[in-house]
């Protein structure tokens, strides 16, 4: 099968891979460009723990094509640090203990950041924060660590003065 | 927020410096930015693919297997089946020749769906899946029994030649005197007799079944694996292959959860090893998710016969229960949970009588093992549920009745066990109390209560290690850092930080002080691993034996640079070694690290510290203990539960790890929620039903309640700073607590897990005919 | 694994149009492929070519007027409907059938257009659409057809659309005065697909009785199911909670659903007559409001 160039910006920088068109967006991310924070736990689209953000939006990488990601930014969980300085969300989850195998993390992250991008200056309740990462399985926290995290970001915990 | 942190740190009676603060987990900057690698994101260069394939019948004779087609696909590098390898039958228990009963790679016959009979090595993950359809194996289908009291009829199907009627192990637990307590109930107490049958459950860790075997051409295999115990696959894999345990390092620094599931061999570990020793090439295998559901070992379901004797106003008298278990097709870790289940089946109380008969039946299914509880979230199904049936017949409150016969400090269990630290009436206590200031929850709601009690490691060596349980080497630098090697295995439940709490607590130093290395064979001594509840207890002795040994080391330095009375005493605390009587009087860590190692001749300190159980009866050192209470609410036309909360009080002894402990309670009880009430594994004549994360339901966020723990605090002697077991003995008490909602708010009788809507209606209906009758 | 297909990425709407009549039932139609690539994974389906309509703004927009109500272009993603305002204050039952569908990253990426293509019995959208009184547009290089969507699902995973045809549009009328519209699916798990799910929607005259309703069951049989026997008989009739039952036992009868692992037919026919009872009280206190 003939490969098609791609060309994709992941964590703010551009990268060109050779591919097979039915390349998932997963195997570009870790096998192609070797990021290998982003996981797969399932093949049904189930588990979460591919998820990225294109974008401000969260998605299952495992079931996106890397073809439809052609100009877009991808941000994996790699990407959310700046210089070494990590981001609030980062932050948080190691303040609460919202890891133990840590294989779900990457994801888990991912959804916590783009539900935060996007209810950004709104109230975020509980329910919805449950909602938001309704999508990632964790087996080990029972996720009402991950939940005070990224609840303690919504209230602000982690802004500078 | 619904959870909030009740207590930030817990409450004790002592002010460590280190233990019981809120730390940081030790491998959090790793986890948390994508840097953590697992075996799964392991990749060497020239590295093979590896696919498996795998039996389609439950029961059946191995004929032929042809694979010259799949030699000859493009990229295919080599084909290994069970005569690629020794043929040896290994397993867990070593100790006892007949339970190593499994060859991974059968080269006679296969005994469950799923079970591989051939390996395939390619360059690509493709090629070697396309690689299987072109294996062609012949079978002789053979007769095939699926339940365990089908199998152990004389007219069933042997599973393994000379196992009479199928029946794998035994175990028969007594004291007291039995028959006669029950004599004495027939004449004026209470006696009732219940079936109960529990389903198995997956481990479902995020991270499936892997490895990475690397054989070199100067005859060293390097694995890196997805494990609970680094040195049992070093030492199974070289029992295996016919190597020198020496000539095996297994490598496990990051592990995507265990939960019990991963310290038996399995065939990720084994066939990558055969590939890779027939090619001198690395080869990876990782399991699909399907594959980890059906081929490997589960919770091992249970068909349990309760029969409970008391006296009226509720003291406890006897308890006779049978239990058959269901086997599978290999005996594994399920033997442990055969024993465990009888044994935890008695707990938290005392029983003037108390007998236990545990069969466990070998059956064409896949080999059940052990789970997070270990038998006893099952034995607890049964027995919490039936006391709380009792006390509504007797009229008598069951708070008060699980008080009057809980265990009690310095109790011995006649026999098996010998109690010292217990907080179970205190758990009590607090449970109680809560559920009452709870009020009414209004129709269809109710809160249900379990006790349990919990072992902190099993004093065993069934495994038959020549080694220490547990052991710990501490290596302190110029610079005052500090290398802790351990073997104990960081699954994600944070003992690598547990174990750099306890040795800055002992050192006197900070977290930020000790570099923890775990999880290499080739660096880290031996340790039995990470499974039935052994780390803090067993570790974390070991852990402070070392730091003890190297902190005696520096202080007698520091008592001659210092030139002290005879009588005062020396003690390092926040990196500051001083006086215990006069604290300001004393000199930097740093100055003294220093000091030492110059007079040693520039050698490092070294501590050194082991620990294995002596003496400590029939099942473990020490014992958690906890009450949980459930509140559910139930619609009762549908059948639909919702969970509200879920509190717990719970005795650990001293916490350690403050942020750790509620992550165990927390996860411990999503995962045991999910086995009271979603997740199942039904089979078809053998076969799994559902192999996957759309039909295996485990709780999300949405579904997951408001968790609570009160600590109850007592100090165990034997554990390390007094600290007990937390996170497996947390996932006891779920499914009888969910149980005894369920009955308190609608008066049903639960007596099969899991709890579904339709089970539910059944009784429902079930109750309403009797009611008219 | 997936196997290997001829990727076409069309630049426009006509162009994929007649691309599709090139390649008809050798070409597949990706658009979040969210349901697509699963299938494709297992080797269920392997086309020769794979059309990916993705990236076409032009079928991409939600637009609303209060004479012709509300049009969907059919790679409007799940999240999109989700969060539109003038969907929320219009048909505020989409948006909270979307709120549940699957999680987050799928509604994100996956389309209005693809759901009702692959026609899952399961799917959310059909049912609830169809008590709204949508109609899809689906059109080829030379023509287009609109189907009612009660009329559009034939079969489990079929629909009327041809190979050589695209979904273009979803169109919902503005509803009636004095109107409720209500969704529930029965499921463990909050996103999960239903085991059973009932859509009702109720349309009252002025002196309250019922003028018009629709109770459509969702995975209670190979495609959404109007259980008309039950929708006749409400007809002409006042807010009464026993006929609310009446016409949930009906909808518990007049259905197909077929047993699995997570529910018997008994356990699946027994929740669609509650659920159809309890939408039905929600719709209709919807209406009267």
């Amino acid at each position: 099968m003939e490969k098609r160039l791609l060309k994709l910006s992941v964590n703010g920088e551009k990268y060109e891979v050779y591919i097979n068109p039915k390349t998932l967006l997963v195997e570009v991310i870790r096998d192609h460009l070797g990021f290998t924070g982003t996981k797969r736990g399932c093949e049904t689209v189930s588990c979460g723990a591919c998820t990225v953000n294109i974008g401000d939006m969260s998605v299952k990488s495992c079931s996106v094509l890397a073809v439809q990601v052609e100009g877009l930014n991808v941000t994996t969980a790699e990407g959310l640090e700046k210089d070494g300085k990590l981001s609030d969300v980062q932050v948080a989850f190691l303040d609460q203990g919202a890891y133990q195998c840590g294989f779900c993390t990457s994801g888990m992250l991912m959804s916590a950041t783009a539900l935060l991008k996007e209810n950004e200056g709104k109230t975020l309740t509980e329910h919805q924060i449950r909602e938001g990462i309704e999508g990632n399985i964790c087996r080990c926290t029972g996720y009402n660590s991950i939940v005070r995290a990224i609840d303690a970001v919504a209230q602000g915990k982690y802004k500078e003065a | 927020m619904s959870s909030e942190l009740r207590y930030s740190t817990f409450k004790t009676n002592v002010k460590y410096s280190v233990i019981n603060t809120n730390v940081h987990n030790v491998d959090g900057i790793a986890k948390v930015t994508g840097r953590a690698q697992y075996t799964f994101d392991v990749t060497l260069p020239g590295m093979l693919y590896g696919k498996i394939l795998r039996s389609p019948h439950p029961h059946a004779k191995i004929i032929n297997i042809d694979y010259s087609k799949a030699l000859e696909l493009s990229g295919v590098v080599a084909v290994v089946t069970g005569k690629d390898t020794l043929g040896i039958k290994q397993g867990i228990w070593r100790r006892y020749s007949e339970l190593c009963d499994e060859q991974i790679l059968p080269l006679e016959k296969v005994r469950y769906i799923g079970e591989p009979v051939a390996a395939v090595a390619a360059v690509t993950e493709e090629i070697a899946e396309a690689a299987l359809d072109l294996i062609d194996v012949e079978y002789e289908v053979l007769p095939a029994v699926y339940e365990p009291l089908d199998a152990i009829k004389k007219e069933a199907p042997t599973i393994h030649e000379g196992v009479e009627r199928n029946v794998n192990v035994t175990r028969h637990i007594e004291w007291g005197d039995v028959d006669d307590a029950f004599a004495e109930a027939e004449k004026d107490g209470y006696i009732r007799e219940d079936w109960f049958r529990c389903s198995g459950q997956h481990h479902m860790c995020m991270e499936t079944r892997a490895a990475v075997s690397n054989y070199t051409p100067d005859g060293k295999l390097t694995v890196w694996t997805s494990t609970q115990s680094a040195y049992y696959h070093q030492a199974l894999l070289a029992g295996v292959l016919g190597m020198r345990e020496g000539d095996v390092r297994v490598i496990a620094t990051y592990v995507g959860g265990g939960f019990g599931g991963k310290f038996e061999l399995d065939a990720a570990q084994f066939c990558s090893a055969v590939l890779s020793k027939k090619l001198c090439r690395p080869v990876k295998i990782v399991f699909t998710r399907e594959e980890d559901f059906i081929a490997s070992k589960r919770r091992t379901p249970m068909f349990y016969y309760v029969r409970t004797a008391m006296k009226k106003d509720g003291t406890f008298l006897a308890r006779e229960s049978r239990m058959f278990s269901n086997g599978g097709a290999y005996t594994g870790m399920g033997a442990t949970a055969l024993y465990l289940s009888g044994f935890f089946h008695s707990f938290p109380y005392k029983w003037r009588g108390y007998r236990y008969d545990g069969y466990r039946v070998y059956t064409n299914t896949m080999p059940s093992t052990s789970m997070r509880g270990f038998g006893a979230p099952q034995a607890m199904f049964c027995s919490e549920q039936q006391i709380e049936w009792m006390c509504k017949d007797l009229g008598l409150d069951p708070f008060e009745v699980r008080r009057k016969n809980a265990h009690t400090e310095c109790y011995e269990v006649p026999g098996q066990a010998y109690i010292q630290s217990c907080g179970m009436s205190e758990c009590i206590d607090e449970i109680e109390k809560w559920a009452k200031s709870k009020g009414d929850l209004g129709p269809n709601r109710a809160i249900g209560v379990s006790s349990c009690g919990f072992m902190s490691g099993g004093i065993f060596n069934w495994f038959d290690s020549p080694y220490s349980f547990s052991s710990a080497v501490i290596t302190i630098n110029n610079d005052g850092t500090a290398e802790l090697h351990v073997g104990c295995q960081d699954i994600g439940q944070g003992s690598n930080t547990t174990m750099a709490i306890i040795a800055a607590e002992t050192l006197g130093v900070k977290v930020e002080d000790i570099k923890v290395h775990s999880g290499d064979t080739d660096h880290c001594p031996a340790d039995l691993g990470a499974w039935g509840s052994r780390q803090t207890l067993m570790a974390g002795n070991a852990v402070k034996m070392a730091c003890e040994d190297a902190k005696k080391q520096l202080l007698e330095f520091a008592y001659a640079e210092m030139g002290l009375n005879i009588v005062y005493d020396l003690d390092i605390k926040d990196r500051w070694v001083h006086v215990i009587a006069r604290p300001e009087r004393g000199m930097k860590y740093e100055d003294l690290v220093k000091k030492a190692i110059r007079a040693k001749d520039g050698q490092r300190i070294i501590g050194r510290g082991y620990y294995t159980p002596h003496r400590k009866g029939m099942i473990s050192p020490a014992y958690s203990y906890m009450m949980q209470a459930v509140d559910a609410e139930i619609d009762p036309e549908t059948g639909k539960i919702k969970i509200h909360d879920v509190m717990t009080a719970h005795d650990c002894g001293q916490p350690i790890n403050p942020l750790g402990l509620i992550g165990q309670l927390e996860g411990a009880a999503s995962m045991a929620l999910g086995y009271a009430y979603l997740e199942d594994m039904p089979m078809d004549e053998g076969k799994l039903l559902n192999p996957n994360l759309v039909d295996y339901k485990v709780i999300k966020a949405p579904e997951m309640p408001p968790t609570g723990i009160i600590d109850i605090h007592t100090y165990e002697a034997e554990g390390p700073y007094g600290a007990k077991e937390a996170g497996e003995g947390l996932t006891n008490p779920t499914a009888a607590a969910l149980g005894n909602a369920v009955f308190n708010a609608m008066g049903i009788q639960m007596k099969e897990l899991p709890i579904t809507p339709e089970r539910v209606l059944k009784a429902l209906r079930e109750k309403k005919e009797q009611e008219t009758k | 694994m997936i196997h290997d297909f001829n990727y076409l990425k069309p630049g426009s709407l006509k162009e994929a149009l007649s691309m599709l009549a090139e390649h008809k039932d050798e070409c597949k139609v990706i658009c979040g492929g969210q349901s697509l690539l699963i299938v494709m994974r297992q080797g269920m389906v392997t086309p020769e070519y794979l059309l990916d309509i993705k990236h076409l703004e032009e079928l991409n927009y939600i637009s609303f007027d209060a004479k012709d109500g509300l049009k969907l272009g059919a790679t409007t993603t799940h999240r999109e409907i989700e969060k539109s305002d003038v969907i929320a204050k219009n048909y505020p039952v989409l948006v909270a059938m979307e709120n549940k569908l699957a999680s987050i990253q799928t509604r994100n990426w996956g389309t209005i257009g693809g759901n009702l293509a692959h026609a899952d019995p399961a799917g959310d959208p059909g049912p609830v659409l169809i008590a709204l009184k949508g109609s899809v547009k689906v059109g080829s290089a030379s023509e287009e057809r609109v189907f009612p969507l009660d009329e559009f699902f034939v079969d489990y995973f079929a629909t009327q659309k041809n190979d050589d045809e695209l979904i273009l549009e979803i169109q919902v009328p503005v509803p009636e005065p004095k109107t409720g519209t209500a969704y529930q699916k029965f499921n463990l798990l909050d996103s999960d697909m239903g085991i059973v799910a009932s859509a009702v929607s109720v349309t009252l005259n002025n002196d309250g009785t019922c003028k018009d309703a629709r109770i459509v069951l969702g995975n209670a049989g190979p495609v959404p199911i109007r259980v008309k026997r039950a929708e006749e008989l409400l007809v002409g009739k006042k807010y009464d909670e026993a006929l609310f039952a009446e016409a949930g036992k009906i909808a518990s009868e007049d259905c197909e659903p077929v047993a699995d692992i997570h529910a018997s037919e008994a356990q699946r026919r027994h929740v669609a007559g509650v659920y159809t009872k309890r939408m039905l009280k929600k719709a209709w206190e919807q209406a009267m409001a």
